[in-house]
């Protein structure tokens, strides 16, 4: 589904992501942690074709990101750590605007809208302006924003953060029940906790390289993930 | 600490002067001295010199009368109009909608802190709009009337108190508008009407200015005797420049009084309207049948939407949206008159009037830029565009066509009135007609030109991409550039072609430059929006 293969950025001097490679296949949910600054954020927008990298190549459901951007955009969502979403236009006006671009016909937005509003308890706000919404409303927008047109990829940075405790177990039943339909999810999280119940496979960055990947058995063996996370930090 | 947040909001409103954020990073010492000659040029050359000319015009005749005092009131009543008008929405939106707003206000800093350096950056805007028109008028008068000490002084201090007068008009109106928007639904359409009420008033002005001054130097003592009994404050204003310390005595310890008093007022709610999300009744949601778009119309609702949600936006870069169909109007009506009268003036460059008629609708193409900062504007959602299945060039063809939409659909009227009382042949009219729509296709294309040369993404308040970026400055002076160039270059040569030829070579040089331009936004311009 999502193929990194060395994938390398630099920001001036600095090597935010030096030699990366990643392979996360159809029905994995895959965490990335790192600490902050480690490279995850470069790495997912590297990935989502928001940022230019300087080497590699990023296969997304086998075309060539660098070649094809459009098709591969169009088979992936993207979640950004910050929900920083249109602010003039109002919820439902914004999920719209998503399902226009996407060519999601009017009778399955529709219906789609309805079904993930009301999960996330926000059909009553869908007419407020994004403006107004709290944190967690806009981060509840960009998760149904993402889910609208059923794409085959989500990448997702920190996806948790803002949400409410039932709206955190709602999103991680989704990114189950999308994988269970094999689909992909490939997110950064700094709650390991959740990183560790809810992954099938886990990468750990450090200053940019991996420095360990693998299904969760085979990262964390008999220690629980945060031991093996700090143990790697301190290294 | 306000002299750290007052630097803070300075370095925020010049930013594009001294970092390029394309490359990241600093820009060169003589691209700095570049910018800054550019801006001193315009203030200081365009501005300064027409003010400068006024105040000749005024100065030896009203202070030859005896009426020294009306001259300062004028030149002073300009320059607090000037200053006001310029930045009373920067009041609203740099105090109370500033995005940073939340983070200061956490941060163990007065709040008072806050909103004086909120203030000085205000007053400083506003100063330097009145500065323009004052300091010109101020070194005329020493030049003309003699400079001594009592003048230079008092005439320093009047500037002081004009450019506090300017502050307390923006603070009041800009704290009234702040109210008035937590009330309504619609505020940013009733924003722009209050404001647009303003402008009529102010081009009403404008337009009367040169029979206004003539009455007023033929009528000068009356109207001097006039105010001194109805107005004594006014006469008083008038007399501080004129080197009288009494009245400028008076006037500073009034001023500071109603400064006071505004700043209680306003430090009293400036937390609870800053961080208020308004107190209209919550709209609820109801399904409704929504009909699908394709992915460019999508983009284009969005830019229009973006467009009628900011007063700001639109006030600083719509204007034309109503003063071009305003003008097509008036061109009905007076349309005929003023051709005749440019016919006879141009007597011997025939076709004078049709090729004025054309710069005039230029300019008023001009007043739309809406596409120049249309990039900035996507600030910290920029990741959306760049994220969702649709190419740069769609991104940025619609936001060229949002600003073509609202021009070339005005400016069809406006043209058509043009062509319908111009005196010329059919081919001119018909070039008369054509030129215009040209014209504000390739404005439009030089404004998404810009907005992706010259992004300003990293903002707080809308008014840095809106009103004080790069590319807006060189959008409306350039329109206005290339209107003097097109109208000078047919009074100086090109009547020897003849108006349909003359307007027909500069349809082409228009229509290539647009389509380059166009050329440029889809391979070059896509490339570098992708990568910001």
């Amino acid at each position: 589904m999502l193929i990194i293969e060395h994938l390398t950025k630099t920001y001036g001097e600095k090597k935010a992501v030096d030699d990366l490679s990643l392979h996360i296949r159809p029905g994995e949910i895959f965490g990335f942690i790192g600490h902050n600054g480690a490279g995850k954020s470069t790495t997912l927008k590297s990935a989502v074709g928001i940022l230019a990298f300087d080497e590699g190549r990023i296969t997304i459901c086998g075309k060539n990101l660098a070649d094809e951007p459009l098709s591969c955009k169009r088979d992936l969502a993207y979640i950004p750590d910050n929900p920083d979403l249109y602010e003039f236009m109002s919820g439902i006006k914004y999920l719209n605007f998503i399902a226009d671009v996407f060519g999601i016909p009017a009778d399955v937005r529709q219906e789609r809208i309805r079904r993930y509003a009301d999960l996330f308890e926000l059909t009553g706000d869908l007419a407020q302006p994004i403006s107004a919404y709290s944190h967690g409303m806009k981060q509840k927008l960009a998760v149904i924003s993402a889910w609208l047109h059923d794409p085959k990829l989500i990448i997702m940075d920190e996806p948790f953060v803002g949400l409410d405790p039932k709206a955190s177990h709602l999103l991680k039943e989704m990114m189950r029940e999308h994988c269970d339909r094999g689909g992909a999810i490939f997110f950064s999280t700094h709650v390991l906790e959740v990183a560790e119940k809810l992954c099938d496979k886990v990468a750990i960055i450090k200053q940019g390289r991996l420095v360990k990947v693998g299904t969760m058995e085979e990262v964390k063996g008999d220690d629980s993930l945060e031991e093996v996370f700090l143990e790697l930090e301190a290294e | 600490m306000l002299k750290f947040l007052l630097k803070k909001q300075i370095a925020e409103v010049f930013r594009s002067y001294f970092y390029d954020a394309k490359k990241n990073k600093m820009r060169s010492r003589l691209a700095v001295a570049g910018w800054i000659v550019f801006f001193v040029v315009v203030m200081v050359g365009v501005l300064g010199g027409m003010f400068t000319a006024l105040s000749l015009s005024l100065c030896g005749a009203l202070a030859g009368a005896g009426m020294g005092w009306l001259y300062f009131l004028l030149m002073g009543g300009i320059a607090i109009l000037l200053g006001a008008f310029g930045s009373v929405f920067n009041t609203y939106s740099g105090l109370y909608l500033a995005k940073d707003n939340d983070l200061l206000l956490s941060l163990p800093i007065p709040v008072k802190t806050i909103m004086a350096a909120r203030l000085l950056n205000v007053y400083l805007m506003g100063a330097m709009y009145a500065s323009v028109v004052l300091l010109p008028a101020l070194i005329v008068s020493w030049i003309v009337m003699g400079a001594t000490a009592a003048r230079a002084i008092c005439g320093l201090l009047l500037l002081l108190i004009a450019t506090l007068i300017v502050l307390l008009l923006s603070c009041l109106l800009g704290w009234v508008v702040a109210k008035i928007s937590l009330r309504l639904k619609n505020k940013s359409f009733i924003t722009v009407l209050v404001a647009l009420v303003f402008i009529a008033a102010y081009y009403f002005f404008y337009f009367k200015a040169n029979d206004l001054i003539r009455d007023l130097l033929l009528n000068a003592d009356a109207y001097g005797a006039k105010i001194k009994g109805a107005a004594y404050g006014l006469y008083l204003f008038g007399r501080i420049g004129e080197g009288s310390w009494s009245a400028t005595a008076l006037f500073l310890a009034v001023t500071a009084l109603i400064a006071a008093l505004i700043w209680r007022v306003m430090s009293r709610s400036f937390l609870k309207i800053a961080t208020s999300s308004g107190s209209t009744e919550k709209v609820r949601y109801v399904e409704k049948a929504v009909k699908a778009k394709n992915a460019f119309r999508a983009l284009l609702g969005k830019e229009l939407g973006r467009f009628t949600s900011s007063a700001n936006y639109m006030l600083n870069c719509g204007l034309g949206v109503l003063l071009i169909p305003a003008s097509g109007v008036l061109l009905l009506i007076k349309g005929r008159e003023i051709c005749s009268l440019l016919g006879g003036v141009f007597a011997s460059r025939p076709g004078a009037a049709a090729v004025l008629l054309c710069t005039a609708l230029f300019m008023l193409s001009s007043m739309n830029d809406m596409a120049a900062p249309s990039v900035s504007l996507e600030g910290r959602s920029l990741w959306i565009p760049q994220s969702l299945p649709v190419s740069p060039q769609t991104v940025l063809r619609a936001k060229a066509a949002v600003q073509l939409l609202l021009t070339a659909i005005p400016m069809l009227f406006a043209a058509v009135c043009a062509a319908l009382v111009a005196e010329e042949s059919l081919a001119v009219r018909l070039l008369l007609v054509l030129l215009p729509l040209v014209y504000a296709a390739f404005q439009a294309m030089f404004g998404s030109f810009l907005g992706v040369k010259m992004p300003v993404l990293s903002w707080t308040d809308e008014t840095a991409p809106i009103k004080q970026s790069g590319s807006v400055a060189i959008v409306i002076f350039g329109g206005w550039g290339f209107s003097v160039v097109f109208a000078g270059l047919y009074l100086l040569i090109g009547y020897r072609l003849g108006a349909a030829l003359y307007l027909s070579l500069w349809t082409l040089v228009y229509a290539a430059a647009a389509l380059l331009l166009l050329r440029w936004l889809d391979v070059k311009g896509s490339r570098l929006f992708a990568e910001l």
